[in-house]
């Protein structure tokens, strides 16, 4: 019954967005007021209803309702109450729901939240949103219906969810992840009203801004959570894996990077404005590419979801109509909008543009090395294969000029900026990073190793210098506390996210250069030395969990005698998807992260254990949280929340 | 010049679309093998039934046949014995690459030669023998040098001990017919 | 007795280091055999290297790249051997071709001609203007008063 329910509630959701997608829509364009006060209940009222069938949806995997297909294929009742929870969303029909679940939330949260628009805007911008939940909703009802039942013959035991998935990063990897997506739909109905209205301002630019914020927080945290998931789940230390899948979220955090950046610009000096207005369509397109690879069985990737052909049809359709739709638009609008700007070639508008450049050539880098397998087969020239040589290479070049360049952003004004009077603040940063990077690597055993002395340098550079750039800025209000509070909260927020950008650069080149691993045998009081540590094999037993079984190895840890950790990795062999899982053990700390992981049974009563120590490894995901916090401080800026339209002049041009 | 310039994206975009369509109507996981046209590699492996035979590519010469990846453990190789022998009823020389698993010290008895060919001519009796003999391929070198990802792997090797097709997956009348019985017409011509 | 000297020695044998499971003449081929596996792609599975698969082509490769790296081969070498096996598929890298190139052309085309789009607008800003900063002020008025009359 409960799942009947929840069907019905698609339903009436679909219904609601059919109406979201028309009647606001037309109303603007008929200036019809009653139309337009519409849109603000059919988004609430969908949003509603698609929470009702998330819950049913969850409900019978509670339930262990094994006549649905979906919790057949993906749940069984030994399976723990959490995951049966995360399970309703581990199957391509259960994501496809919450994906629209989050579409249709934040579809509300804009009706909510956008007092301050004029109703003709929230009309489009609500009606657009509508136009996006009509094609996923329908998706989901009609091609993917995680309803669906099998009567009259169904199995008495699930087929489990897929031990990968039994993790808790898997629990809050794909709502964050999704919400990131989706998130960026907002951004582009923003951008499809205003070419649809032929405005695009300062105004705009600030409205937006808070949107596409949201969207690359969560984006930020759910790639985050992902790859920190992959490190401890898939029990080979790694922690990104240039997988289309990966690439598929890469590629809009990259465009919404760049958005983020580029909506500065238009708000704060009104150019800029074609350029925005390409990137909201891009970060969010990119997502529905994404979405199209990963569902439709294009390339071949560790963790797409099962395909099918239809599925794929249907979203390329969905795919040109909307993007191919929004860039026609763009094509016919844009080309009346003019910026009246001035800028000196070194100035903060540069700069920025810098940044946009380099960020979209390393977008330009993931496309291609995710799509040239595809391209190149095509075109009937055989398949190859792009992965981490490739994308290493790529990367490591671009990160340098950024880097550089991203140390002096912050510091360069509006307009215009001198050299001279930034020669001693930045030189005197300079030197802070040389003595920083050169002496965290002489703390390491070698200084030669040349990543981890760019890595650290280029680390430091960013981080040392947009500390700086803060202090000196608070200095310049008078004393440290009244700077403190001075200073804006976006102000905070840059900072902090450079600074997470500096930690992930180091993080990244440190565990690059310093991670060693071994594969050793070992039995029983076995002691395997590495990197200072000694790993001291003390027991293996056999495990009982509710859905595996398998083995377990216990390990003490000693450094230099004194003992250190004690560590528990398991084996685990799930009895229904009969698989093995590697669960590793991990003792972490800032400055490392100890891994085993148990391998294989050998002749012997001895072990196959895989051994790592893997410095700083840490800092790339207190990276990547870093980022985050930065765009939640930026969001809690003050004049994202007025009420009203800001009163002065002075007020606008000083924000 | 400069309206058009705000149509890059779309056409970018649209390109694009060309290729991601063609890309739904093929299999990303079909490829073409490094192997083809080249000479059957140096090998000197026992048969597996009678094991002081010893084969090696020179043997082989003379006749076009089909080189049939294979394991008893692998499901899909037993599943497509029937209709591969139906195929050497219709006079198409077979030859059997027997593809052994590695063992798991834990879990399986060491090799035993005698437990395998037992095995083996239970599920042939069962499922039908389209083999003129089978090359027993213990340790996977042979299989390794001639690109096999996994089991069943077809290769249609010509008179000359050149590699003309290599088939991944298993053979039903749907592939013979479309793919390796044109192949197969060619090279049989003397 | 006996049981005691066994204990005895099975402890000392416990004291002992435990082994590597793949033995190296030095660092620098076990770095190698590393980057070599982790840069070979199994041709069996969905997208994995050879190095974190255990499909049984993925063990037999990764034992192939160990015998050849012991040998004393090159990376070159041990790359060459796979991709006549197994063709260029196997490998991370793309080979470098006349198309493949534009993996590398395209991103470095991409930045140059957007830095030199950059320079150049920025060249043809209009020359003689008001204060941009005033006239941005005169343009935001304008539009808060316009949203301001059309609340509804």
């Amino acid at each position: 019954m409960i799942v009947e329910a929840g069907q019905l509630a698609l339903t009436f959701a679909f219904a609601l967005s059919l109406l979201l997608a028309i009647i606001p829509l037309y109303g603007s364009f008929v200036a019809n007021q009653r139309m337009l006060l519409l849109a603000k209940p059919l988004a609430l009222g969908q949003f509603l209803f698609c929470l009702l069938a998330m819950l049913a949806l969850i409900y019978a995997f509670r339930t262990n309702d094994f006549t649905v297909v979906n919790v057949a294929q993906n749940s069984s009742s030994t399976l723990p109450w959490y995951y049966q929870i995360t399970a309703s969303f581990g199957s391509h029909e259960g994501s496809m729901l919450l994906w629209v679940l989050m579409l249709a939330g934040w579809t509300a949260l804009v009706a909510q939240f956008s007092k301050a628009l004029p109703l003709l805007l929230l009309g489009r911008i609500l009606g657009i949103m509508g136009v996006i939940c009509v094609g996923f909703i329908a998706f989901s009802l009609f091609m993917s219906n995680p309803f669906e039942r099998s009567l009259p013959f169904f199995p008495v035991e699930g087929r489990d969810l897929n031990p990968l998935l039994q993790d808790f990063g898997m629990i809050l990897h794909p709502p964050t992840l999704y919400m990131g997506y989706v998130g960026f739909a907002v951004a582009f109905a923003f951008a499809i009203a205003a070419l649809m209205g032929g405005r695009f301002d300062s105004v705009w630019a600030r409205w937006v801004r808070p949107w596409a914020l949201a969207a690359w927080l969560f984006l930020t945290l759910g790639i985050m959570l992902g790859s920190w998931w992959a490190y401890n789940e898939l029990g080979w230390g790694g922690w990104w894996f240039w997988d289309p899948v990966e690439n598929a979220s890469f590629m809009p955090w990259l465009a919404g990077t760049a958005l983020i950046h580029s909506l500065a610009v238009t708000e704060k000096r009104g150019t800029f404005k074609s350029w925005t207005v390409l990137l909201a369509l891009a970060a969010f397109a990119l997502s529905l590419v994404g979405a199209f690879l990963v569902r439709s069985g294009v390339l071949v990737s560790v963790h797409s979801f099962a395909t099918d052909p239809g599925r794929g049809m249907y979203l390329l359709v969905f795919l040109l109509l909307v993007v191919g739709g929004s860039l026609l638009l763009y094509g016919m609008r844009m080309n009346s909008v003019r910026s009246q700007a001035r800028y000196q070639l070194f100035s903060r508008e540069m700069m920025l543009w810098g940044n946009n450049i380099f960020l979209l050539t390393a977008c330009l880098i993931v496309f291609l090395g995710t799509l040239f397998p595809l391209f190149h087969k095509e075109l009937g020239l055989g398949s190859i294969s792009i992965g981490e040589p490739f994308f290493n290479q790529m990367f490591y070049y671009l990160t340098i000029p950024f880097a550089l360049m991203l140390g002096l952003g912050p510091w360069v004004r509006w307009k215009q900026q001198q050299f001279t009077p930034l020669v001693k603040p930045l030189g005197l940063v300079l030197v802070a990073a040389l003595i920083l990077a050169l002496g965290v690597l002489a703390s390491m055993q070698s200084v030669q190793a040349n990543l981890a002395l760019l890595g650290m340098l280029l680390g430091a550079w960013v981080g040392v210098s947009a500390l700086a750039e803060v202090m000196l800025r608070m200095r310049q209000f008078g004393s440290v506390t009244q700077g403190l509070t001075k200073l804006n909260a976006s102000h905070y927020g840059m900072t902090l996210a450079h600074i997470g950008f500096a930690v992930l650069v180091i993080g990244v080149a440190m565990t690059k250069t310093y991670t060693e691993e071994r594969d050793v045998r070992m039995q029983e009081g076995d002691t395997a030395t590495l990197a200072g540590y000694q790993f001291t094999l003390v027991d293996v037993y056999e495990l009982d969990g509710p859905n595996y079984g398998g083995q377990a190895a216990e390990l003490d840890v000693r450094k230099d005698g004194r003992y250190v950790t004690h560590l528990h990795a398991e084996k685990r062999f799930y009895r229904i998807q009969r698989t093995i899982m590697t669960e590793a053990a991990v003792h972490a700390r800032l400055s490392r992260d100890l891994y085993v992981s148990l391998g294989e049974e050998l002749p012997g009563n001895a072990w196959a254990l895989r051994i790592q120590v893997k410095p700083f490894v840490r800092w790339i995901w207190l990276g990547g949280l870093l980022m985050s916090l930065g765009a939640l401080l930026a969001l809690a800026d003050k004049r994202y929340r007025r009420k009203t339209p800001p009163a002065t002049k002075q007020e606008v041009a000083n924000a | 010049m400069r309206k058009l310039f705000f149509y890059v994206p779309l056409a970018l975009f649209l390109l694009l679309t060309v290729f991601l369509l063609s890309g739904l109507f093929s299999d990303p996981r079909e490829r073409e093998s490094a192997s083809l046209n080249k000479a059957l590699p140096e090998f000197a492996l026992a048969d597996l039934m009678q094991p002081q035979q010893i084969w090696t590519p020179e043997q082989l010469h003379g006749e076009t046949f089909l080189l049939n990846v294979w394991g008893t453990w692998c499901p899909t190789c037993n599943a497509e014995l029937g209709y591969l022998t139906e195929l050497r009823k219709q006079g198409v020389k077979i030859v059997g690459l027997y593809y052994e698993l590695p063992r798991d010290p834990t879990f399986d008895a060491p090799f035993s030669l005698k437990a395998l060919q037992q095995d083996v001519a239970q599920k042939l009796q069962q499922n039908g023998d389209p083999y003129q003999f089978n090359i027993l391929d213990l340790e996977r070198r042979l299989s390794l040098d001639l690109g096999v990802s996994g089991a069943p792997e077809t290769f249609l090797i010509d008179s000359n001990g050149i590699v003309r097709a290599h088939h991944i997956g298993d053979i039903n009348p749907q592939i013979w017919r479309a793919k390796l019985a044109p192949l197969y017409q060619q090279w049989s011509q003397p | 007795m006996k049981y005691l000297i066994a204990t005895v020695l099975l402890l000392l044998s416990g004291a002992l280091h435990a082994q590597e499971l793949l033995q190296f003449d030095n660092d620098s081929q076990r770095d190698l055999y590393r980057s070599l596996t982790a840069e070979l792609r199994c041709p069996q599975c969905q997208n994995q290297n050879i190095a974190d698969s255990n499909a049984i082509v993925a063990v037999d490769m990764r034992q192939k790249t160990y015998e050849l790296v012991r040998q004393g081969q090159e990376r070159q070498q041990v790359l060459d051997y796979m991709i006549n096996r197994y063709g260029d598929f196997v490998h991370y890298q793309p080979p470098l071709n006349r198309y493949t190139l534009w993996l590398w052309l395209a991103p470095v085309l991409m930045l140059t001609l957007l830095l030199g789009t950059a320079i150049y607008r920025r060249s043809r800003q209009p020359q003689h203007n008001a204060d941009t900063k005033s006239e941005l002020n005169t343009e935001l008025d304008q539009l808060i008063k316009r949203y301001r009359s059309k609340k509804p």
